[in-house]
C-alpha cells in the first residue's frame, strides 16, 4: 500500500483514493461457480457462468486477474455518454458535469486490469484524459475568483481526485485572505474610498484619469 | 495572533524595523555604533529586529518607523503590477510583518496595502503554478514572499504526485529488507 500521506501535503495521497475507490460496486461476469461470500463488508455472489453479479471493485479486480470473470465496465464509461460529457463540459464555463465521485480512480484501475472487458478502450481512455484536463482547466480559472470576500467555495460535482489536487492549494489560500481580511486590519470606508492600491499620505499626488 | 511554535512567525519577527529612541539609553552602544560612549542618545535612528522594537515600543522606549518595503516606491510598484514586484529581496514575510507591524504603527493603509498585494500576486500564483513547467518556475519563484512560495509548492506537489500515481511505475512498494540477501550467522 501506498506509505503514509505527507501531513503538508494533501489529506489523502492518490493511491490512498485509489484505495478508497475500490469499494464501488462494479457489475461482472463470472466464468466460475462458487457460493456467496460472507464478508464483513457485505455478502457477494453467489457466483454462476454467465450470470452478472454486483462486486466490490477489489474483488472484481481480484477475480479478473485470476481470470475468473470479465468486468462489465461502468455506463457512464461508454464512447456515447464520455462524449455528451465532454461536450457538456466544454460548453459550460462555469458548471462541471455530474461524473461518478472515484472516476479518475475507477478508470485508472479499469485500464490497468481489465483492458480487454472495455469495448473502444483507446478512444475511452483519451475521452477520460480529454475530460480530466477540461475539468482540470476550469477548477483553475474557477480558483482566480477567491478574493478577501471568499468565505467558502461551493463546488458542485467535485470528483474525489479532483478535491484533494486542489485542496492544499486552497485551504492556504484561503487561510491567507482570512488573515489579511481581518477586520480590524481593512476599515470598510478605507477599502470603498480606494479600492485598489492606496498610496501613502504625504508624496505628489498624481491626477489620475477617472 | 502569533503562533508559539510557528518557526516562520518566529524568523518574521526578525526582520529589522527603522526605530527612533525617544529616551536616551546606557549600555546599548552597540546599536548606534557610531560613537564610544556605549550610550543611545534620544532621537538617534537604529534599525532594530522587530520582536525588540515591539517590546521598547510597548514601553514607550522607541517609535516605530515603516521599513523600506512600504515606502512609497514599493507602494507605487505595487500599484502598477504587483505581480512582478521582488518583495522576497524586499522582505521576505512581507505580509506577516506588515500585520505586525499595523497593529503598532498608525498607518491605516497597509492593510488595504496587503490585502490588494495578495490578491494580485495570488492569482500569479495559481497560474504559474498550474501551468509554468518546472523549467520556467525558477526565476518566477525569487520574486514571492515564503508564505507566497509555500502556495505555489502547495499546488505544485499535488499535482506532481498525482501525475506520478498516474503515470503508473510499481504498484507495491517492497519493503527495503524484503530480498535482500540474508548473513550467514558467525
Amino acid at each position: 500500500m501506498a506509505t503514509q500521506s505527507d501531513p503538508h501535503a494533501s489529506e489523502f495521497s492518490a493511491a490512498e483514493l485509489e484505495f478508497l475507490a475500490e469499494d464501488e460496486m462494479i457489475e461482472i461476469v463470472p466464468n466460475m461457480r462458487m457460493e456467496t461470500l460472507n464478508l464483513i463488508c457485505g455478502d457477494f455472489g453467489p457466483f454462476h457462468p454467465q450470470i452478472a453479479t454486483q462486486v466490490p471493485l477489489w474483488l472484481a479486480v481480484a477475480l479478473k486477474k485470476r481470470g475468473k470473470c470479465t468486468i462489465r465496465p461502468p455506463e457512464w464509461m461508454s464512447v456515447e455518454k464520455l462524449t455528451q460529457v465532454l461536450e457538456a463540459e466544454r460548453d459550460s464555463q462555469k458548471t462541471f458535469q455530474p461524473l461518478p465521485f472515484h472516476y479518475v480512480e475507477i478508470s485508472r484501475l479499469l485500464f490497468d486490469h481489465a483492458r480487454d472487458d472495455i469495448p473502444d478502450i483507446y478512444m475511452v481512455r483519451s475521452l477520460i484524459e480529454d475530460i480530466k484536463d477540461v475539468r482540470f482547466h476550469k477548477i483553475g480559472t474557477g480558483l482566480e475568483v477567491i478574493s478577501q470576500r471568499t468565505a467558502a467555495l461551493k463546488l458542485e460535482h467535485l470528483t474525489a481526485m479532483e478535491v484533494n489536487i486542489v485542496r492544499p492549494f486552497v485551504v492556504r489560500a484561503l487561510q491567507a485572505f482570512y488573515k489579511l481580511d481581518s477586520p480590524e486590519m481593512i476599515q470598510e470606508s478605507d477599502l470603498r474610498a480606494n479600492r485598489r492600491f492606496p498610496t501613502a499620505n504625504h508624496g505628489p499626488k498624481r491626477q489620475l484619469k477617472r | 495572533m502569533s503562533q508559539y511554535y510557528d518557526i516562520d512567525d518566529i524568523i518574521a519577527e526578525d526582520e529589522l524595523v527603522p526605530a527612533v529612541f525617544q529616551v536616551s539609553a546606557n549600555g546599548v552602544g552597540l546599536f548606534d555604533s557610531s560613537d564610544e560612549t556605549n550610550k543611545v542618545e534620544q532621537g538617534s535612528k537604529v534599525e532594530l529586529p522587530f520582536w525588540l522594537a515591539r517590546e521598547l515600543h510597548l514601553r514607550q522606549a522607541v517609535s516605530i518607523n515603516l521599513p523600506h518595503c512600504f515606502n512609497q516606491k514599493t507602494r507605487e510598484e505595487l500599484a502598477a503590477d504587483a505581480a512582478h514586484v521582488d518583495l522576497r529581496n524586499r522582505c521576505p514575510y512581507f505580509y506577516e510583518l506588515g500585520r505586525k507591524l499595523f497593529t503598532l504603527v498608525g498607518d491605516k493603509t497597509i492593510g488595504t496595502l496587503l490585502l490588494a498585494a495578495f490578491q494580485t500576486r495570488y492569482r500569479e500564483v495559481l497560474i504559474k503554478a498550474q501551468t509554468a513547467a518546472l523549467a520556467v518556475a525558477p526565476k518566477f519563484l525569487t520574486l514571492l514572499t515564503k508564505e507566497e512560495t509555500k502556495l505555489y509548492e502547495a499546488a505544485q506537489s499535488s499535482m506532481v504526485a498525482f501525475k506520478k500515481w498516474r503515470m503508473g511505475g510499481p504498484r507495491f512498494q517492497k519493503a527495503s529488507v524484503l530480498g535482500r540477501k540474508r548473513r550467514p550467522f558467525e
